[in-house]
Order: structure tokens, then C-alpha cells, then sequence
């Protein structure tokens, strides 16, 4: 009997202990976003200089790619602290030879542990895929498809001060009048800084639709509504986008008008 | 603190939980005497000598050997002191040798030669090099002994030493301490059979639900004795009961079981079996029934009271 | 017993005088050695630990598919390097522990088992004395096991699979001889962790007088820690659990190395093992031996 009451005892001199060790600590995690972007950008740049390596090109070091990163943990009302899968950075660099697109990044996804590790996927289409074809012939891993990196917990925590614009891109794909004949358009807002904000013009068959302002948080989607309806017989409808803030589509998006009487055209690419 | 004390023990009490094993127990054993601690089983024995080994730390009261105690001296109040707590553990997974080889080791070693010589007394030689696990109960007890001697001990420390054994085991385990004990050996010993004190020891302590009901030698003990009584089985029950009652000085009785027990002075006992004979009451067995020092023993140990202890007149004789 | 001795008779008629033994500091030590080596479980435990890791790289360097979710697992069947990091990062997770309470756990419990406490604590060495030769006994098998552990991984790794350049945790490229070096330091690093481990086994071992619950119980405790680690939200007890220090040793293979996980793991091993052995010797001090 005297065991128990013992180790009872002992048990909750011990839990007493450890609760005040956590809430003296305030229990906030080593996990930060400039902890993520430095360790990011230093790893991506020497795996992507060794690709380079791989692929036979000798004009690249990791200085000179100035690889930049900006981190976000699963959009803008979640703080950016703390392990999770639902991290995202858009990287920047300087590849003379491989410029990136218009909005000056690839988006890489992390998924970021609590022992202050992470695993990354990169962006096939800016750095490979799976495997690479080196001089030689022989196909060998891509060293940036997907890594891993660990970082100092007790690492430089000020912030880097990277921002990137958000990119948007119009994600219908086929555009459905409503009974009185009027379109709207789906957006997606991307990660970055400060959402996406502007103005679009629709225009149809030659006629202008209609010019509409957007304001779409980053990391959400949104639909824009045109005024005029659309012209009977139009096949499509062409979207210029100017934004204020963010980045959008650089010439003229075209998308197709779903309409059971409308001749199907060939599908416009939509950037 | 007498030096000629081996033991001496002063108002020890230990308490487990609510059970009292040992009650204010006071033991004094001189240098190279046997003495015996008696007692049935639960009296509080074991435990009191697990204390002197201090396998067990006493709630209060001191104990001294050879004039130190454990919070004075530490572990060398056993320099000098052997023996074993109930049935003697070894390593099963080690012989004989391997294992007193390792005590050696825990003791500080010892002189060359002995660890054979030990097992040659115990006369183990030949089984020394099997592993303990395939022993027998006595070549355990047996080895045990050999241990306790590795020590060249002062004073030997044996709870029922006897406990276990085959009646030839029993035989030589009592002449082996009487042996030690012509050696000059202080001899302590725990026992629950008063025929093997009575034997080997020259005093003893009766000991009871962990109190003492009785300190002193045995002849002590034997001017106390009562007279046990005799054990009757005749022809005629019925009439040897009747015949009984007619003779005033001794008593016949009849116990729960059917048995007659006839007790009184040895004279008026004879006369009374003289009648049962005239009377034709044929005699089937008339035996004692048990040693006077025997049935001392259990009156001690039945009493609560243990008036026993200091009024002998108030000793209680079989009812009239 | 019937034959009289006139050897043994005739050495003394009076009581010799009570001999003066002092066991030598290491008698005790010796000893427990000599116990734990003529029992089957240890020669066991280093074999495995000897063999098992050849065994393990034979089959990971067989497989198509490397295992990403650990640490250098994508570059298991390339690198030697890699490969022998995988198996650390294997072994930290329950096999340490296990190799060392297999020992540990049993050492204090086995002498309740077998009802012995009573036969050494009746000689002329201090229970002190015996619990520092058992700890002693346990420490140095838990760093012989270790040691057995890394140096057949880190062999039978190169040996499979060679001793090519290795990517670091910041992606750099790291030379073989200098990830020789780390790797051998990224083992090392395993054995305060490993020692914190070999305390909580000692003290479940001294506290349950019972061998099962001295091994499984730090396995099982061991288990329990990486889970806790392991989910967001407890931060603040990360740094206070054992097993975070078995993960201490990441900081060596970044650019530049950082080295504060290291420390800060040594001194929780540290403070594990303290506490452990000072309560688990208080429990042995204090005990009423009334068994066997």
C-alpha cells in the first residue's frame, strides 16, 4: 500500500515539475520562418550548383545564385511557427542561363518536422524532375526534385526580409454564361506578399465586357463577375489582367464560352 | 557495551505495516556459548536475525556485535560474523566453486587453500564444479555452511539450520555445530524444534508473535517444565475413566479426538496404572507425551500473557 | 560430514581473532563482470549487435527503393555514408534502448529473482559498494555495445556500398574522409542518450525487483518520449525528453555545424542519469531485504 501511495506521489511531483519546465518556456517552437528561409536558400543553392555539376556546367557557385527564399506556413491567418506539411516557400535565384518565369520564383512545399528537419518538392517544371541525364548518358537523381535539411534551432531568427509577389492565374476552364448571358471568371491568388489586387478586362467577339477591380487575399480563390453580357455567338472571351499588387497573367488569357448552341473552338491556353 | 558479548541486542522493535514482527526484543549471547532463539513459525525469529545481518533496519532499539553497530561500524560490524537467512541462494547459473569463489571476492578474499578446505568440511569437493541450479535442497544448505566458513567466522549465524534436511542431514548439520562450537565458535542459531536446543544450546530465548516469553539456559528451562503427562490407550476406556476420578492426585482425561491422557505425580501415576491392571483394563500403549521441555515450549508460546515468564507458581498445570 | 578435519581441529581451539578484510574498490567490480560474462544474455546481445547491421545493410543495399522518410535514407543504396547514418537513425529509435536494459534492467532484478540479496549483502562489501560495481557493470557494457554497434555499421556499410562523397543537411557536399570522421562522431553522440537510458533501466530494475519490467519498461518509455517529441504543440518538453538528444547529432552534417543540440543533450543525458541512479541507490539503501 505505501508503494503506491509512493509512487503516486512521485508520478505527480513529476508531472507538477515537467507542466511548470513547459509553461515557464511558453512552449514556442524552434520552427521559425527566417530559421526556414536562410536554411532553404543555402541548401537549394548547393543542390541546384551540383546539378549544374551533374548536367556539365562549371559557370555556376552557390554565391552566385543568390538564392532568396520567403516562407509561409498555410496562408496568411496562420502564424508562420511550428512543424507542419502545410509549409510553402517561393525561392528565388540567378541562373543566367535559366531564367525564371515573370514572377520570379518557384514555389517549393515543405513538410517541416519538430526535430528541426524539413523534406522539400521542388518545381518540376523549373527544377527537373525525378531523374536527370548527366554528360555521360547515365540517368541519376535529380538532386533538387526532392531533399532534406535540417537547421539550427537556435539560429538566426530576424527576419530576411524577402517578399515575393503573389501570382495570379485564371483557373476556369470554360467560362458559363448565366441566364442573362453574363460571365465570370475564376481566380486563384498564389502565395507571396500582399494577395493580388487590380483590375481585368473581358472583352468578347470584339466588344469590351466590361472592366472589373479584384482583391484576392493570397492563398484563396475568388470570381469575378463582368457586367455585359456576353455577345451571342462568341466563342470565347479574352481576359487582360493589370494588377497593382501581385503578379498576373502577362498577355491576354482566352477562355473558351460553354454554351450548348456555341461551336466549340480550340481551347485557348490558359497562362 | 560488555566486549564479552557476541550479540547484544536492546529493545528492538520492527513494525511492517501493521503487523508487530518484532516487539522490544532483548538478546545478549556471551562469546563462545551456543545459544538458541526458539520459536514457531512467525514468532519474529528470522526477522530479528535479518536485523543482526542488517538485511533489515530496525524501527528502534540498538544492536551491538562484538560491540559495534551498523550505524557506527557499517558493513564491518560482520567482520567476523557468518552464516545464512532460511534456506542458503546461490547463482544457479554458476558452480559451487564459481560462486564461494565470488564471495571470496566480496569478502576481501581469503588465505589459500581454505575455499577447498571449507568445501572438504561440507564434504562438497566432489560436487563443487556443478552448477548450483541442478543442486539438491541439502547440498544447497551444505554449501551454505561452506560459505559461512570462507569467513573464518567469530560467531555463526544459523537460521533453522536443520529446516528441510533428511534426518542423516539433520544428524550431521548438528554435529557439524557441535564440532564449531568445541572450536570456541559463538554459535547463534534459530530453530522451531526445542528437542535440537535442547540438544546443542546452552541458553536460549523463546521467542512469541515477535515478543520474548522466556530468556535463560536450559537447565532454567528445564526446573520449569511441567509435567507433560502421559498418552493412555486401553481395553476399556469408559472404565480406565472411572477408575481415574477414584484416585485423587492425578487427573484422566478424555480429549476432543477420544484419546486418553492420564497427568499427575510420577508415584500416583504408577498406582494408578497398577489399578487399571487389577481391574483387568488391558494397557495398549503408555507413552509420554511429550518431552517436559517440549510442552514448556508450546505452554510459552500458547500463553498471551507469558506469566510463565517470572512467576513460575503461576504456571498452568493440565485442569484438574 | 562425518569425518573429523584433525587439520582444520587442531589450527585453532580458541577463536581466531576477527580477520580484517577490505574487498580492493574494483572487487566488487570484478565480480559483477565475471557474473555477466558467464551468463548467455550478454555474449547474445553483442553478437547481435555485431551482426544485425551487416544484416540490415545487406537488405537495404538490396532494395530498389531507397526509405526517404529517414534522414539520408534517399541516398541509402549509394552512399556508405548514408547508409550507416539510416541505421543510426534506426537504432535510436528502440533498439538502444533495448541493448542496454537488456543488461541494465536485469542486473539489480535478477538478484530479487533469485533470491541472493541475502547471500551478497552478508559478505564484507557495502551495499554502496555493490551498487556502484552494478552501475559500473552496466555503463561499461552500454558503451561496449555501442561501440560494437557502430563500428560493424559503419564497416559493413562501406564495405556494400562504398565511400562516395556525401550530401550534407544543407546540401553540401561533404568529403569522404571528413564524413568518416562525422559519421563515427554521429555515433559517439549516441552514448549519453544511450547511458540515460542504462539509469531509468537500473531504476525500474531496482524499484520493480522484477528483470521483465527493467528490460521493457525503458523500451517502452523510450517509445513514449519519441511520440511526445514528435507532436507540434509540446514544444517546450522537446529539450526535457532523452530520446531528443539521440537526434542531437543533425547539427554535424549542416553548413555551417551547430553544435547547441549537442550540448544541450548531454547535459538532459545528464540530468536523467543523475537522477535515476541517486533515486534508484536511495530505493537500494533504504530497502528491507525480507525476501530472498
Amino acid at each position: 500500500m505505501r508503494r503506491t501511495v509512493l509512487s503516486v506521489l512521485v508520478a505527480l511531483v513529476a508531472v507538477v515539475l515537467l507542466s511548470s519546465a513547459v509553461l515557464a518556456r511558453g512552449g514556442t517552437s524552434t520552427v521559425t520562418r527566417p530559421r526556414l528561409e536562410r536554411s532553404l536558400s543555402a541548401t537549394f543553392a548547393n543542390l541546384y550548383v551540383q546539378q549544374s555539376h551533374v548536367l556539365g556546367r562549371h559557370d555556376l557557385t552557390p554565391d552566385s545564385l543568390h538564392a532568396r527564399a520567403m516562407c509561409d506556413k498555410h496562408g496568411p491567418d496562420v502564424a508562420d511557427v511550428g512543424p507542419g506539411g502545410d509549409w510553402v516557400c517561393l525561392v528565388g535565384w540567378d541562373d543566367p542561363k535559366q531564367p525564371l518565369p515573370p514572377e520570379g520564383y518557384g514555389k517549393f512545399e515543405l513538410n517541416v518536422h519538430s526535430n528541426d528537419c524539413y523534406t522539400v518538392s521542388g518545381p518540376s517544371k523549373l527544377t527537373g524532375f525525378l531523374t536527370i541525364t548527366d554528360t555521360a548518358g547515365k540517368e541519376v537523381t535529380n538532386p533538387v526534385f526532392e531533399f532534406d535539411g535540417c537547421f539550427d534551432p537556435a539560429g538566426d531568427d530576424s527576419p530576411t526580409g524577402v517578399e515575393f509577389p503573389s501570382l495570379l492565374s485564371l483557373t476556369s476552364t470554360g467560362l458559363t454564361p448565366d441566364d442573362q448571358g453574363r460571365v465570370g471568371v475564376q481566380v486563384s491568388c498564389g502565395p507571396g506578399s500582399d494577395g493580388c489586387s487590380g483590375t481585368m478586362v473581358a472583352t468578347a467577339a470584339g466588344h469590351r465586357l466590361g472592366q472589373a477591380p479584384f482583391d484576392v487575399a493570397e492563398q484563396s480563390t475568388s470570381t469575378i463577375t463582368f457586367p455585359t453580357a456576353v455577345p451571342p455567338g462568341a466563342g470565347e472571351v479574352s481576359f487582360e489582367v493589370t494588377t497593382t499588387t501581385g503578379i498576373g497573367p502577362t498577355s491576354p488569357a482566352s477562355i473558351d464560352v460553354q454554351e450548348s448552341t456555341a461551336t466549340a473552338g480550340a481551347a485557348a491556353p490558359v497562362e | 557495551m560488555n566486549p564479552a558479548l557476541a550479540v547484544d541486542a536492546r529493545g528492538v522493535t520492527k513494525t511492517f505495516g501493521s503487523v508487530r514482527a518484532v516487539d522490544d526484543i532483548s538478546v545478549q549471547v556471551a562469546a563462545g556459548e551456543v545459544y538458541g532463539v526458539l520459536g514457531p513459525n512467525g514468532a519474529g525469529k528470522t526477522t530479528f536475525l535479518r536485523m543482526l545481518f542488517g538485511l533489515i533496519r530496525p524501527d528502534s532499539g540498538t544492536i551491538r556485535v562484538f560491540g559495534r553497530t551498523w550505524d557506527e561500524a557499517g558493513v564491518e560490524v560482520l567482520d567476523g560474523v557468518a552464516g545464512f537467512i532460511e534456506s542458503p541462494r546461490f547463482y544457479p547459473y554458476l558452480t559451487g566453486r564459481a560462486n564461494l569463489a565470488g564471495l571470496t571476492l566480496l569478502d576481501g578474499g581469503t588465505p589459500p587453500g581454505l575455499l577447498e578446505e571449507v568445501l572438504d568440511v561440507v564434504e562438497m569437493s566432489d560436487r563443487a564444479d556443478q552448477l548450483v541450479g541442478g543442486y539438491s535442497y541439502g547440498m544447497r544448505q551444505r554449501l551454505g555452511v561452506a560459505a559461512s566458513l570462507l569467513r573464518e567466522p567469530r560467531l555463526l549465524v544459523l537460521d533453522e539450520p536443520a529446516n528441510g534436511l533428511d534426518p542423516a542431514g539433520i544428524r550431521d548439520m548438528r554435529a557439524l555445530v557441535k564440532r564449531l562450537a568445541g572450536r570456541g565458535l559463538t554459535v547463534l542459531l534459530s530453530s522451531h524444534d526445542m528437542e535440537e536446543v535442547e540438544e546443542i544450546c546452552d541458553n536460549v530465548t523463546i521467542m512469541t508473535r515477535g515478543t520474548v516469553a522466556f530468556h535463560g539456559s536450559i537447565a532454567e528451562l528445564r526446573t520449569r517444565a511441567p509435567d507433560p503427562g502421559h498418552a493412555l490407550a486401553t481395553t476399556d476406556d469408559d472404565r480406565a475413566l472411572a477408575l481415574g476420578a477414584e484416585h485423587p492426585r492425578i487427573s484422566v482425561t478424555r480429549d476432543p479426538e477420544g484419546a486418553l491422557a492420564v497427568t499427575g505425580p510420577p508415584a500416583a501415576v504408577s498406582s494408578y496404572v497398577g489399578a487399571l491392571v487389577r481391574a483387568d483394563v488391558g494397557l495398549l500403549a503408555f507413552t509420554p507425551a511429550h518431552t517436559p521441555l517440549e510442552a514448556l515450549f508450546f505452554m510459552l508460546t500458547d500463553d498471551p500473557t507469558h506469566q510463565s515468564l517470572h512467576r513460575p507458581d503461576r504456571v498452568r498445570v493440565a485442569a484438574r | 560430514m562425518t569425518a573429523v578435519q584433525t587439520s582444520a581441529d587442531a589450527r585453532a581451539v580458541e577463536p581466531a581473532p576477527a580477520p580484517r578484510r577490505r574487498p580492493s574498490a574494483l572487487a566488487a567490480l570484478r565480480w559483477e563482470v565475471r557474473k555477466l560474462r558467464a551468463q548467455r544474455r550478454a555474449k547474445a546481445v553483442l553478437l547481435v549487435a555485431l551482426v544485425a547491421p551487416a544484416v540490415i545493410v545487406v537488405v537495404i543495399h538490396g532494395q530498389s527503393r531507397p526509405p526517404k522518410d529517414t534522414l539520408f535514407g534517399r541516398f541509402a543504396t549509394e552512399n556508405g555514408f548514408a547508409l550507416s547514418l539510416l541505421v543510426l537513425g534506426f537504432a535510436s529509435q528502440w533498439v538502444l534502448p533495448l541493448l542496454t536494459s537488456i543488461v541494465a534492467g536485469d542486473l539489480f532484478a535478477s538478484e530479487d529473482q533469485h533470491g541472493t540479496w541475502k547471500t551478497v549483502l552478508t559478505r564484507s562489501t557495502s551495499r554502496s559498494r555493490l551498487f556502484w560495481a552494478k552501475t559500473a557493470t552496466a555503463v561499461g557494457f552500454a558503451a561496449l555495445v555501442l561501440l560494437v554497434l557502430a563500428a560493424s555499421t559503419i564497416v559493413s556499410s562501406l564495405l556494400a556500398v562504398g565511400h562516395q562523397p556525401l550530401t550534407g543537411l544543407t546540401g553540401q557536399t561533404v568529403p569522404a574522409a571528413d564524413a568518416l570522421r562525422l559519421v563515427a562522431v554521429a555515433w559517439a553522440t549516441m552514448l549519453p542518450p544511450t547511458l540515460a537510458f542504462t539509469g531509468v533501466a537500473i531504476l525500474l530494475s531496482v524499484w520493480s525487483r522484477n528483470p521483465a519490467v527493467g528490460i521493457a519498461a525503458p523500451v517502452v518509455l523510450g517509445m513514449v518520449m519519441q511520440l511526445v517529441g514528435a507532436l507540434g504543440g509540446v514544444e517546450a518538453l522537446r529539450p526535457l525528453l532523452v530520446t531528443t538528444s539521440f537526434e542531437s547529432w543533425h547539427g554535424l552534417f549542416t553548413q555551417p555545424v551547430f553544435t547547441g543540440p549537442l550540448l544541450d543533450g548531454l547535459l538532459v543525458s545528464a540530468a536523467w542519469c543523475g537522477f535515476t541512479l541517486a533515486t534508484a541507490f536511495v530505493l537500494l539503501r533504504r530497502r528491507d531485504i525480507t525476501g530472498g
